[in-house]
């Protein structure tokens, strides 16, 4: 039977909807999203797609190329490192340390920072710019510079450059939650709510934090792409996740080593990032476009 | 009009390579001091021994014949205790920002240059650290009796009983002459320290400047004795790593380098403008045990775990076929070398059984120390520590890899608070004393050579009978037992005796390898 | 005018203060004797100096410590490197300057081409050109810095032999020092080829150079395509054409300045990243920056280098990004505060 509707009356699309449907008409940022799924179940599934342990060292075959060169061989379809790591194997669990540290450093990050900018958005006065002040100078000294100081404190490792690469996360948070309060407690149905005689908890809870969610995901994703920027690049300068790890930037340390006989050592696990980060990206991009565009017509 | 300028200005800036004159050399790390008496260390020799200083005799590096140096000639007395050399005259010390020589080389630079390590009271002997891990290893402080200076140019040294290898050890990066004069300036101006890290020698270029890690400038020396061809500058660019240091050779940013990785010697070869030499090495890279440690004090632990790795596949992976499987602790060039001694082969499950025999329980945790530079010997340590963590899992026996910066890593060794390290040994003279006496004498454990900690008073016995005799027939027979003697106890496991590599550009010539040790770069030319 | 002045020198010192204090409780937070942190003196060599004044700091409270520190600070004595023995303040002064080349000819660089192709790509919104120049930057910054760079060395460096892949400048030259900035010190230095050292000099930075600009360009553009539309299509530009002005002349009299002063403060918050991806860049050049210099110091336990490293780039990030705050704010009062940057 025909699908045709009886009346006359238009369909309104909900917010979510309509941000979905700028999002489709975008096909690259669909593609990245495709892309985005990809890593999110190569991290959650590794065990079962990775082909060979990551760390398994096979002597008798080192250096092998990928399978596209002439002499590659189908068994390792990107070829094996210097010690006979297979490299696809490794890869794959190289996405689950990096994306997936990643994700939960920003899953952490957002909470804390939605945390802190809620106690500053919806505070005045003195709290409110000690909050702010703080963070500020945070955010001023370089990423790199904070994880140097922790990792000289506590010592070198993936662990201890998560806490550098947090703390440097929070602040946007901080700063995109309390504006965004600031601007929302200006609206009429705050208003309308604190009329009604809602608390302060009330308020954020039941009227401000339910309009956040797309907010949070577009912050959500710019932080996701420069946390797997920052876990690498530590990983990648030795202050991060140590050799046998198989952290990408760790990895493609090790591929220095032998960049010039085996290209692909360092040339597999930097694409690998390359194209996580793209991805990552083009939905916040995708993300962000759709957003605007919704809220200009 | 615009893009022409623009194109002749690329063009410049591509192509044009109008360095000053000089010869830059990619080395592998900072040396601690400028003096080789004090570390054994190549680095550090490399730095110092054959640029800012002479010995008295040299090697031939072909035909490792004793060749005069600073020394003219010398005499042997018949009982071989006595020995007389004549000094070469009207040599120039260098002339440096600190120092102003107002002579000549003489007899008082030979007598200062030795008495500084042979004699705890010398005014100089607690500078720098007090330590000559070389001299101390050697023995050669209790050895010489006393050092007489006969004229200006004559200079005797007795020792209390014939030693054979002694002129060896005098031909040796460690034996280098410094300046007394110099020496007596610091004491007046209350400076001594400076006398290891501004130093003067007589060598063929002159200490410029020096930064850490970064590079070691030296200029020519003017005066120099040998007629031979100097550069204007010689620049040591510090570059640990080692795929860095290749890379600068293909850009010419580095006219040598030093220890290129063994991975990347076809590609060397690939290359048209570079030269790759090579030369069977005097030397060893081994896996050593500390055996003042429980359980690793006991033979048969340290066989099984010898046992339970596969060194075929580990000379493979490491040194790219680049050496050959090591029996000894010398290699097979050395006329010490004995082929008939029996060699431990690969065997996990006779290892496995073997360590439950001896009381080693599954799961047993040991470090396995890998030194985080690259030598010949070993040219990646950490490597092969992995490989050997692997191995060692399948015996049942968790290893944890250390690791420490370079100069940490051979200070806390020195302490002896590790289960076992992967390092090795490269020879500074032909003679085979040197390797047997300085890695596993009881003595050597104080200097900081012995890395196994084991003192074996049999053994000492054994390496100083052979010394007493000039005979090689004679010698090859105390050093075969004491073959067989570390063959039975194993307080190290040999790994391998690696050639040793050298690369340079084409433009660069007469840049020969030193089979005796460091680098030289006097005679060196850029066309 | 007065005021703001007195405020911002006020918020300055107050960071310098907080700064400065870190900088003290990290000897004590670092592994290790505090004073062997803050002096980079080992305690073997400081009981031999028998350095009184040094020994009733180290006994007092730690308020005390923490003035005896501070005036040291001020009289230049930041201690010793414990891996080189060198006066911190020495090798601090030596490594900045080049840090802070390398980053200006990055950051001027990416204004050079970033600007106008923001324009460019505002103007053209919603068409081809926009749409490639987008894409392209999306790659610029989705790119890590480290991995770029090794791919320009290996393409440029090892392949075609065009650049260098280390340092500053060919060691055979010898640059007299005087202010630490490397072509400058060429042009007056006179005992050097001087066309042959500025040619070396050149053919070093420009790898490095394109590794850090290629990040900040594709920022720029965006940030700039950004608020040029806002510009565009803000009520005043509505009304310049209702006034009958020709596109360029709306562009050229409104569109340019308005557009670019909320710009200033957008970029100079992306100042630390621009940092963060030097440090990582000098490591991969052997560039003999602070970054460089930093990592080193973790490689090797130094310690009390790290501390003054760390003192020595906040407090030129601080004094930095502050002052560009406040030019802000003079040039225009009705700002209050720098607004984030969407890209």
């Amino acid at each position: 039977m025909p699908q045709s509707s009886l009346y006359q009356e238009e369909h309104y699309p909900s917010p979510l909807q309509y941000t979905w449907m700028e999002f489709k008409k975008n096909h690259i940022a669909v593609a990245g999203l495709f892309c985005f799924a990809f890593f999110l179940i190569i991290t959650i599934f590794c065990p079962l797609l990775a082909p060979f342990d990551p760390n398994m060292q096979q002597i008798g075959d080192l250096l092998i190329p990928p399978s596209w060169y002439p002499n590659g061989g189908i068994s390792h379809l990107f070829g094996t490192d210097a010690l006979g790591r297979d490299l696809l194997s490794r890869i794959i669990y190289g996405c689950r340390t990096t994306f997936g540290i990643s994700l939960l450093l920003v899953v952490v990050a957002m909470f804390l920072g939605v945390g802190l900018g809620a106690l500053a958005g919806m505070s005045k006065g003195f709290r409110s710019s000690f909050i702010n002040h703080t963070l500020d100078s945070i955010q001023a000294i370089p990423t790199l510079l904070i994880a140097i100081i922790i990792i000289a404190i506590l010592g070198t490792g993936l662990v201890n450059s998560m806490w550098a690469i947090a703390l440097a996360l929070i602040p946007q948070f901080v700063h995109q939650t309390r504006d965004f309060i600031r601007h929302e407690l200006s609206k009429e149905y705050i208003m309308a709510a604190k009329l009604d005689g809602a608390s302060k908890t009330h308020i954020f809870m039941h009227s401000i934090l339910p309009n956040m969610g797309e907010m949070l995901v577009v912050q959500g994703t710019l932080a996701l792409s420069v946390s797997i920027l920052d876990i690498s690049a530590l990983g990648f300068l030795k202050l991060g996740a140590q050799a046998p790890s198989s952290e990408l930037g760790a990895m493609l340390l090790e591929g220095i080593e032998v960049a010039y006989i085996a290209p692909w050592t360092i040339a597999v696990p930097g694409g690998a990032l390359f194209i996580m980060i793209i991805s990552i990206n083009l939905v916040g991009d995708g993300l962000r476009s759709a957003l605007r565009n919704r809220l200009l017509h | 009009m615009l893009s022409s300028i623009c194109l002749c200005a690329c063009d410049g800036l591509l192509l044009s390579k109008t360095d000053p004159n000089g010869i830059v050399y990619c080395s592998e790390g900072s040396p601690a001091n400028f003096n080789p008496q004090l570390d054994t260390s190549g680095t550090t020799v490399d730095a110092s021994s054959h640029q800012i200083y002479d010995r008295l005799i040299d090697f031939d590096p072909v035909t490792g014949d004793f060749v005069p140096a600073l020394a003219t000639s010398w005499l042997i007395s018949d009982d071989g205790k006595t020995y007389t050399f004549q000094l070469r005259r009207k040599v120039s010390f260098h002339d440096t920002q600190t120092f102003t020589p107002t002579r000549y080389f003489n007899a008082d630079d030979v007598l200062f240059s030795i008495d500084r390590w042979r004699l705890m009271t010398h005014p100089f002997h607690q500078i720098s650290g007090g330590r000559y891990p070389y001299t101390d290893s050697l023995k050669l402080a209790d050895l010489i009796t006393k050092v007489t200076r006969l004229n200006g140019y004559r200079v005797e040294i007795t020792l209390n009983k014939p030693e054979s290898s002694f002129l060896a050890n005098l031909a040796t990066d460690f034996a280098v002459i410094l300046s007394a004069e110099y020496a007596d300036k610091l004491i007046s101006r209350n400076q001594k320290e400076l006398i290891d890290h501004k130093p003067v020698g007589t060598g063929p270029y002159q200490l410029a400047s020096f930064r850490q890690d970064r590079y070691i400038r030296y200029t020519k020396h003017p005066k120099y004795w040998r007629n031979i061809q100097l550069t204007d500058k010689l620049i040591f660019d510090i570059t640990p790593s080692s795929s860095l240091r290749l890379a600068k050779l293909i850009t010419a940013e580095c006219d040598a380098i030093a220890l290129p990785a063994h991975s990347e010697l076809e590609v060397i070869k690939q290359q048209d403008a570079l030269v790759l030499d090579e030369k069977p090495g005097l030397n060893i890279g081994f896996w050593a045990f500390n055996t003042s440690k429980a359980p690793f004090n006991n033979p048969e632990v340290r066989r099984a775990l010898g046992m339970a790795i596969d060194k075929n596949a580990l000379i493979e992976a490491i040194y790219f076929n680049s050496a050959i499987l090591a029996k000894n602790i010398v290699p097979p060039t050395s006329w010490a070398f004995q082929s008939d001694v029996k060699a431990l082969s690969y065997n996990p499950i006779a290892a496995k059984k073997l360590l439950r025999e001896q009381g080693i329980p599954e799961n047993f945790s040991m470090t396995v120390w890998a030194m985080p530079v690259q030598r010949a010997y070993n040219p990646n340590a950490t490597k092969m520590a992995e490989l050997i963590q692997a191995y060692l899992q399948e015996v049942g026996i968790q290893v944890n890899i250390i690791s420490y910066e370079w100069s940490t890593f051979r200070e806390r060794l020195t302490q002896g608070i590790h289960d076992s390290v992967l390092i090795g040994w490269s020879a500074d003279n032909g003679d085979p004393d040197n390797f047997y006496r300085p890695l596993l004498s009881c003595a050597a454990i104080e200097s900081g050579t012995n890395r196994a900690m084991w003192c074996s008073q049999e053994y000492d016995l054994l390496i100083n009978k052979a010394l007493q005799y000039t005979d090689i027939s004679e010698r090859t027979y105390f050093y075969g037992q004491a073959n067989e003697l570390l063959a039975e106890q194993l307080p190290l496991i040999p790994i391998a005796h690696a050639s040793r590599y050298q690369a340079h550009r084409k433009e660069l010539q007469g840049l020969v390898i030193n089979p005796y040790g460091g680098v030289r770069f006097g005679g060196v030319k850029k066309l | 005018m007065t005021k703001v002045l007195l405020r911002y020198t006020n918020l300055v010192l107050a960071t310098l203060f907080v700064l400065s204090l870190l900088s003290f409780i990290l000897a004590y937070l670092f592994p290790g004797q505090a004073i062997e942190n803050l002096t980079g003196l080992r305690l073997l060599e400081l009981t031999e100096r028998q350095n009184s004044e040094l020994k009733y700091a180290v006994d007092a409270n730690i308020l005390v410590q923490y003035w005896h520190y501070m005036g040291e600070l001020f009289a230049g004595n930041w201690g010793v490197s414990f891996s080189s023995g060198l006066p911190l303040i020495e090798d601090v002064s030596h490594y900045l300057p080049a840090s802070i080349e390398l980053s200006a000819y990055a950051l001027f660089l990416s204004f050079f081409i970033g600007l106008p192709l923001g324009f460019l790509a505002a103007l053209r919104h919603h068409k081809f050109t926009d749409y490639s120049l987008l894409s392209v930057s999306l790659l610029g910054y989705s790119i890590p810095v480290f991995w770029l760079a090794l791919i320009l060395i290996l393409f440029f460096s090892l392949q075609l032999g065009w650049f260098p892949l280390s340092g500053r400048i060919s060691l055979l030259f010898e640059i007299p020092r005087a202010t630490g900035f490397i072509l400058i010190d060429i042009l007056l230095s006179d005992s050097i080829d001087k066309s042959a050292a500025l040619t070396s000099a050149l053919r070093h930075l420009i790898l490095p150079t394109l590794s850090i600009a290629v990040v900040t360009t594709t920022l720029i553009i965006r940030i700039t395509r950004r608020s040029v539309i806002k510009t565009l299509n803000s009520e005043f530009i509505l009304a310049a054409y209702a006034r009958g002005l020709t596109p360029r002349q709306v562009l050229m009299r409104h569109g340019v300045r308005n557009a670019l002063i909320p710009i200033l403060p957008l970029l100079a918050m992306q100042f630390p990243t621009l940092l963060t991806n030097a440090m990582i860049v000098e490591s991969i050049f052997s560039w003999p920056g602070i970054g460089n210099w930093l990592i080193q110091a973790i490689y090797q336990q130094d310690y009390p280098a790290i501390r003054a490293g760390m003192l020595a780039v906040s407090v030129l990030v601080v004094i930095f990004t502050m002052s560009i705050d406040l030019t802000i704010r003079l040039t225009d009062p009705r700002r209050r505060r720098a607004e984030r940057a969407t890209i």
